[in-house]
């Protein structure tokens, strides 16, 4: 038996008998992973895994292989590699039966559902990152955003948002977006707000909008966005993230372009409220969005975008270009 | 030794364990799973925290999955995990510190 690492994309034979073996194993593959592990027995595969940011998926054995520890193996060398490639923090969302197994491979449980659960590599880490967050008495609010790259639409959904709590934190989404860095999309939000008095500005730690906690908002699969599953980390803002910061209202922009944002807005409006958490849709300033800036800025139009961002924006931008 | 990085070594197999190894301000903090802690929790402990000193390691997070190992292949684990998170691969004092 022998296990080997592959780079997406896999050559095309092994890319044929993976997917024959996630869909013998009811997975499919949603074309994000940055490294796949192919574990063979006689020339024949017989378990897999990949790892797609922080996140630790596609994991499965053939039913014939079972319990032989092909499983343990294949997250073995998909941990050994990412630690090789610097990436220290793992999660991990499996079904609720396999908790157990899980559990005892090093993965400690960050929040569970009705069907999924998910993990990660560090025991506490949701408790540490929550610890770290400064708390305020009175009505707290909260903004989760890309911000890639930050906007005045993104600046005008947090002036409303700050003038209906006492204080706001804002929430930058941690994973790589698909042109500004986290570091650089942090620094433009905090630029661009540090105006505005109780708007707290943090990193969200890979714990809301992450690759890890709702896949479907990076894979950008928009044929499909009637599956879009957002409950996990929904849940996770819910349960474990507004009670310890006391935040009881969050808001978002309107989403008239992503069938993924939209699905995920629609999905708070349901389950937030049933968590005693109000949610609002803020309208679009017209004619501005991150996506469009971005466009200008591949076009060499970087003069156009003057009147879409804050100042603080259009340094970091001029600084790349 | 000086932990410079986060490293690992080991896997999750059968009698083997994955030892991972952290930068830490004071101190050793030493965090152990195993199914059979009951048993041989402060074995493990032990061969662990000797191990650490030998290495002259004095500060360090040091996470164990053990999957029941022996106590020789704990002391491989460590010192590999060590050697990698101090950056020391390549110039390893066989015989001396690794013995």
């Amino acid at each position: 038996m022998g296990i080997s690492i592959y780079d997406t994309p896999l050559p095309e034979r092994q890319l044929s008998e993976y997917l024959q073996l996630l869909e013998t194993c009811g997975l499919r593959d949603e074309g994000d992973a940055d490294i796949i592990a192919l574990m063979t027995e006689d020339d024949r595969l017989v378990a897999c895994g990949a790892l797609a940011g922080h996140t630790v998926k596609q994991l499965a054995v053939a039913p014939d292989a079972e319990g032989q520890g092909a499983m343990a193996a294949v997250l073995s060398a998909l941990i050994s590699e990412a630690y090789a490639r610097g990436v220290h923090r793992l999660f991990l969302c499996t079904k609720p039966e396999n908790l157990r197994m899980f559990g005892s491979m090093g993965f400690h449980i960050v929040i569970e559902t009705k069907d999924a659960v998910l993990l990660e590599n560090r025991k506490g880490g949701l408790d540490s990152f929550l610890e770290s967050i400064p708390k305020y008495d009175g009505v707290c609010g909260a903004v989760v955003c890309n911000c890639d790259p930050f906007t005045l639409g993104h600046r005008h959904l947090i002036e409303y948002a700050v003038s209906h709590c006492d204080d706001l934190y804002v929430f930058a989404v941690s994973e790589k977006g698909s042109m500004f860095s986290p570091q650089e999309r942090l620094e433009m939000i905090r630029k661009g707000t540090e105006d505005i008095a109780n708007c707290h500005v943090f990193e969200s730690d890979l714990y809301l909008i992450s690759r890890a906690t709702f896949p479907a908002y990076f894979i950008r699969d928009e044929s499909r966005a009637d599956l879009v599953k957002s409950d996990l980390d929904i849940e996770l803002f819910c349960r474990r993230i507004a009670p310890a910061l006391n935040i009881s209202r969050r808001f978002a922009g309107e989403e008239p372009f992503s069938p993924v944002t939209r699905a995920y807005n629609e999905r708070m409006k349901e389950l937030l409220p049933a968590n005693g958490i109000s949610f609002e849709e803020i309208p679009r300033l017209a004619e501005i969005s991150a996506g469009r800036v971005r466009s200008l800025i591949e076009s060499g139009n970087i003069e156009k975008i003057r009147e879409m961002v804050p100042e603080s924006t259009y340094e970091v931008i001029q600084r790349r270009s | 030794m000086e932990i410079k990085k986060t490293a690992v070594a080991g896997t999750l197999e059968s009698s083997d364990c994955m030892v991972t190894v952290e930068p830490a301000k004071k101190g050793i903090e030493l965090e152990l799973e195993s199914a059979v802690i009951r048993q041989y929790g402060r074995q493990i402990r032990k061969v662990a925290l000797a191990t650490l000193k030998r290495l002259g390691v004095r500060n360090a997070r040091v996470s164990i999955v053990d999957k029941g190992a022996l106590d020789c292949t704990i002391k491989a684990r460590v010192e590999c995990a060590v050697m990698r998170a101090a950056e020391h691969e390549g110039r390893i004092n066989w015989g001396g510190m690794i013995k």
